[in-house]
């Protein structure tokens, strides 16, 4: 019993680093998207009061869109935003949950991360081995950093994906205790 | 074949209740390796070419999520929700429910009236139902029912209006339609003008005609002295307007893409805020942090709608369709009827953002075919999906309310309310389809 | 022995329904069906199935498609040098183009600058001369482009920023309602042929004559391994299909554009054809030669592309002018 109890709070503390790490994470999101919306406001503008369009400051535009939505991705996971079918979910006890999104994030969510992470790996070597730059005059150049946001944002995925598992385990053993 | 069994194998595995995305995303896998495994074994293949056909298939997701990065259209999604979180966190929202009230309330039904007249407001400046829903839950449910509304009427036309943000221009169903059909944003909106004009017009209609044929369901309220009431109602109602107009204005007259308007309209969200006192930075990151939430969501479920289409496409199962809906009694009538038939049971059950990204695409090339205008076409579509945030027993609105209202009201009194609503929107739904001369379609 | 059996895929940018740049993949895939006797077929994505229409190089050189149908051009980002392979402002006409490629250097210098994406690169269709695109007003001086906002993608908008206007990106879907509406003041698409559908000419009546893709060319990507493993007689019939179709789209390009200038001429006779100026012309030029100069100073495959390009222009050039050119002059004479 009192093991169990050490474990359980083991567990907990682990859980609570990792949520606020996926928290600040949330922060820096929050402030690219800010960031952005401004971005675009001074490139209208610019074109029309200055006459005088950036590309490379249309490019930033959906750079900072990309880490908007890949890091996202994970952050909605933790604040449980990802909407479900839920018209049996909503009626199953709370340990059942668990157990669903505990198998869920191991047989549906870390599969299709894996997949999309290792599937890049080709795709962000070609663009950083190429050198490859923006195909506009005048924009953004090191393509491939931009484009290992795809990885990055699915390995975040993953660290909430491990974080969701000891949420739900957490839940199972305090519904036991 | 595989494909077809695969559609509904999601259908199903979604009823577990893991996430829409990630539950794409597993059945996309599963059955990508299936349906690798039959393309190359009958040709003599080992498990190896297999797993190598299966892999070079996913190793496509890195292109297609890239796409969506680059995509400016979508980009307007994450500045049109924080639009709207602005607008809603800085009080305006409340203020506007508040003087609409005192200015109508004298009328028989007055109090409906204006919070259709708010939620009108509040969808044309965004598109995020939950907000609406809920700040009229708070604010103008509490006041109807002490001035003794009906539950039913109550509840109806706050879950209707609540939704109204689905169909009035700029809302985000309009701009992933315009995405997936590949159509200016800017036109989806302009051709969604009348026909939401027509529904709000119906609903107030309905509302005025109700109320006075039973004469107890909403009684006229005395409020007063009138003189600083609409001194007051029009300082509320000018500002968000104000920022309407430049947003849709601008979008209209081609001075700017939907995109930049949104960041046009975001920012005049904050000066609004700003301006009514209620501008903090905590409030604009939590509205950030709120933003984020949303789009991660909306883009989680198109990647894994990405995954499930390529497999989809790669079985070959779009041709089947194709084939299907094109052998059709009535070609044009019969694809029309039962495609609407299709979104509306599919919309009890999932969301319109998995309808937008996994069954509309399938329809398009088919309408293509067919000959059918693709703008009217999507604004059917976008019509029929607002329908599915009221429709019992899974319509988003209806939650919402239930979670705000709490005890004073029953599931049941809601469910019942939004009855007449449902069947306006369908009356208005079957008028487009019937008449789009008449909204301004040249089919 | 019995024939082999080879199934391929090829991804498109276009959309399946864009005539003609969708023709050369769908014909290809039909003659090679039939000249392998149904034994070797190559089904065709559209952009709508693969949804990644600017990355077909790279979906070919990691093969998850084996073939490809695109432009050189798209992929500048990459490699540079791909920038001059699909056409050059002031530069080769198709007929000019074909025989560089075929007879004067060109596949050799082509293949240099594939080899490094393990693809092979062929020639998969030309647009001839491309129109210099419609204006809502006239363009009489250098004055008149200064922050001019126009859709002009490539080397052609690298050239135009240098005089002053103001080019913009704005996708396909949204380009009839910008020009409509004067988000852009201008834009340039490809000629009468695919022009017509897209219906600028209901909103800008001055539609200029061109300058700076004279002979656009589509290219066909193979993934060389996959190439490798076909057997002998399939690399034939593929080789000999692309070759085929590729000139067929010039054909087949041609008859609708001469169609459906036709056409445009009857319904809005309110058209005005203008060619540029000798002083802007003067000014295009220039800053075509300094763009390109500066490339060819930074890196040496460009150099050695552009080298082989201008070269042989030089030498085609004074064939064209006593030929074909003249012909079209002396039978006007007549007229
Ligand atoms: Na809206
Ligand atoms: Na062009």
């Amino acid at each position: 019993m009192e093991s169990t109890n050490k474990s359980l709070l083991r567990l907990k503390r682990v859980e609570a680093s990792f949520n606020s790490f996926i928290d600040k994470m949330g922060r820096v999101i929050a402030w690219v998207l800010i960031l952005m919306i401004f971005n675009v406001l001074f490139d209208v503008v610019m074109r029309y009061f200055f006459n005088n369009s950036s590309i490379a400051m249309q490019e930033v535009e959906w750079h900072l869109f990309s880490i908007l939505i890949l890091f996202g991705l994970g952050y909605a996971l933790k604040e449980g935003s990802h909407v479900r079918v839920d018209f049996l979910y909503d009626n199953f006890s709370v340990t059942t949950k668990a157990y669903i999104n505990i198998i869920g994030t191991l047989l549906f969510l870390f599969p299709f991360a894996l997949l999309i992470i290792f599937g890049s790996y080709e795709y962000v070597m070609d663009a950083y081995t190429m050198d490859e730059i923006s195909e506009d005059p005048g924009g953004l150049t090191h393509r491939w950093i931009v484009k290992a946001m795809i990885p990055a944002g699915f390995i975040f995925l993953l660290f909430a994906g491990l974080t969701y598992i000891l949420k739900h385990i957490i839940i199972i053993k305090e519904a036991k205790v | 074949m595989i494909g077809i069994y695969m559609f509904f194998a999601a259908l199903i595995l979604l009823s577990i209740g893991y996430p829409v995305a990630f539950s794409f995303g597993a059945i996309s896998i599963f059955f990508g390796f299936l349906a690798a495994y039959m393309e190359v074994m009958p040709d003599g293949g080992t498990l190896s070419l297999v797993m190598e056909e299966f892999f070079s298939m996913f190793s496509m997701m890195p292109f297609r999520i890239y796409s969506t990065m680059t995509n400016k259209l979508l980009m307007a999604i994450p500045l049109f929700i924080f639009m709207g979180i602005v607008l809603e966190k800085s009080g305006l929202a409340a203020r506007l429910l508040e003087s609409m009230g005192t200015l109508f309330g004298k009328l028989r039904g007055g109090l409906a009236i204006s919070t259709v007249i708010v939620g009108s407001l509040l969808a044309a400046s965004t598109g995020v139902v939950g907000a609406s829903v809920v700040a009229m839950g708070v604010i103008s449910l509490p006041v109807m029912l002490r001035y003794g509304y009906c539950k039913k009427l109550a509840a109806g036309t706050i879950c209707a209006s609540g939704t109204l943000g689905q169909i009035i221009p700029p809302s985000i169903i309009l701009i992933i339609l315009s995405d997936v059909f590949g159509q200016p944003a800017g036109d989806m909106f302009r051709a969604a003008i009348l026909p939401s004009a027509i529904l709000v017009g119906s609903y107030i209609l309905y509302i005025l005609v109700i109320t006075n044929l039973k004469k107890d369901l909403a009684p006229a309220i005395d409020m007063g002295d009138q003189t600083d009431v609409v001194r007051k109602a029009l300082f509320a109602i000018i500002p968000p307007l104000l920022l309407v107009v430049i947003v849709l204005g601008s979008i209209f007259s081609g001075i700017a893409t939907p995109t930049e308007s949104a960041s046009v309209g975001s920012v005049g969200a904050i000066l609004l805020a700003i301006a009514y006192r209620s501008f903090s930075f905590k409030m604009l990151e939590d509205a950030a942090l709120e933003t984020a939430k949303v789009t991660a969501m909306v883009i989680a479920i198109l990647l894994g709608a990405t995954a499930f289409s390529m497999v989809f496409v790669y079985t070959g199962a779009d041709g089947i369709v194709e084939e299907f809906m094109m052998s059709l009694p009535g070609e044009k009538w019969g694809f029309l009827i039962l495609s609407m038939l299709v979104i509306m049971i599919l919309g009890f059950f999932i969301d319109f953002f998995e309808i937008s990204y996994i069954v509309v695409p399938i329809l398009i090339p088919i309408a293509d075919a067919i000959g059918i205008d693709p703008i009217w076409f999507a604004i059917l579509i976008a019509m029929n999906l607002q329908t599915s945030f009221l429709t019992p027993p899974f319509g988003f609105s209806l939650f919402y309310l239930k979670g705000v209202a709490s005890d004073s009201i029953r599931t049941v009194d809601i469910y019942k309310g939004v009855i007449p609503f449902i069947i306006i929107q369908i009356t208005v739904l079957a008028s487009i389809v019937l008449f789009p001369e008449f909204y301004g379609f040249n089919i | 022995a019995e024939a082999k059996k080879v199934k391929w895929k090829l991804a498109m940018t276009w959309p399946s329904t864009l005539t003609p740049f969708a023709s050369p993949s769908l014909k290809v895939a039909k003659l090679v069906e039939e000249m392998s006797g149904g034994n070797f077929t190559i089904k065709v994505h559209g952009k709508e199935k693969h949804k990644a229409a600017l990355a077909i190089l790279d979906m070919v050189k990691n093969k998850q498609y084996e073939m490809g149908h695109s432009s050189a051009y798209y992929y500048k980002g990459k490699s540079i040098s791909t920038a001059i392979l699909t056409t050059v402002p002031f530069g080769m006409t198709s007929t000019e183009q074909y025989s560089w490629y075929y007879y004067g250097g060109g596949e050799a210098v082509t293949k240099k600058v594939f080899d490094k994406f393990k693809v092979n690169c062929y020639p998969g269709g030309n647009t001839g001369v491309q129109m210099g695109g419609w204006f809502k007003k006239e363009i009489n001086t250098l004055a008149d482009l200064k922050g001019l906002k126009m859709r002009i993608p490539g080397m052609a908008g690298e050239v135009f920023s240098k005089l002053g206007v103001n080019v913009t990106n704005i996708p396909a879907g949204e380009l009839y309602t910008s020009l409509d509406r004067g988000t852009i003041d201008a834009l340039e698409w490809v000629g009468p042929g695919m022009d017509i559908k897209m219906g600028f000419h209901k909103v800008a009546p001055y539609y200029y004559t061109g300058w700076h893709e004279p002979a656009t060319e589509l290219h066909f990507f193979v993934n060389q391994k996959a190439f490798k493993k076909l057997p002998a007689e399939y690399q034939t019939i593929l080789t000999v299909a692309m070759k085929a179709v590729s000139a067929d789209m010039m054909y087949e390009n041609f008859d609708m554009s001469q169609a459906a200038w036709a056409k445009m001429q009857k319904d809005f006779p309110n058209i005005k054809v203008k060619t540029f100026s000798k002083s802007i012309l003067d000014a295009m030029k220039k800053a075509t030669d300094e763009t390109m100069e500066s490339y060819a100073k930074k890196d040496a495959l460009f150099n050695e592309v552009y080298t082989s390009r201008k070269d042989y222009l030089k030498k085609a050039r004074d064939w064209t002018e006593i030929s074909e050119f003249d012909y079209v002059k002396t039978s006007q004479m007549v007229e």
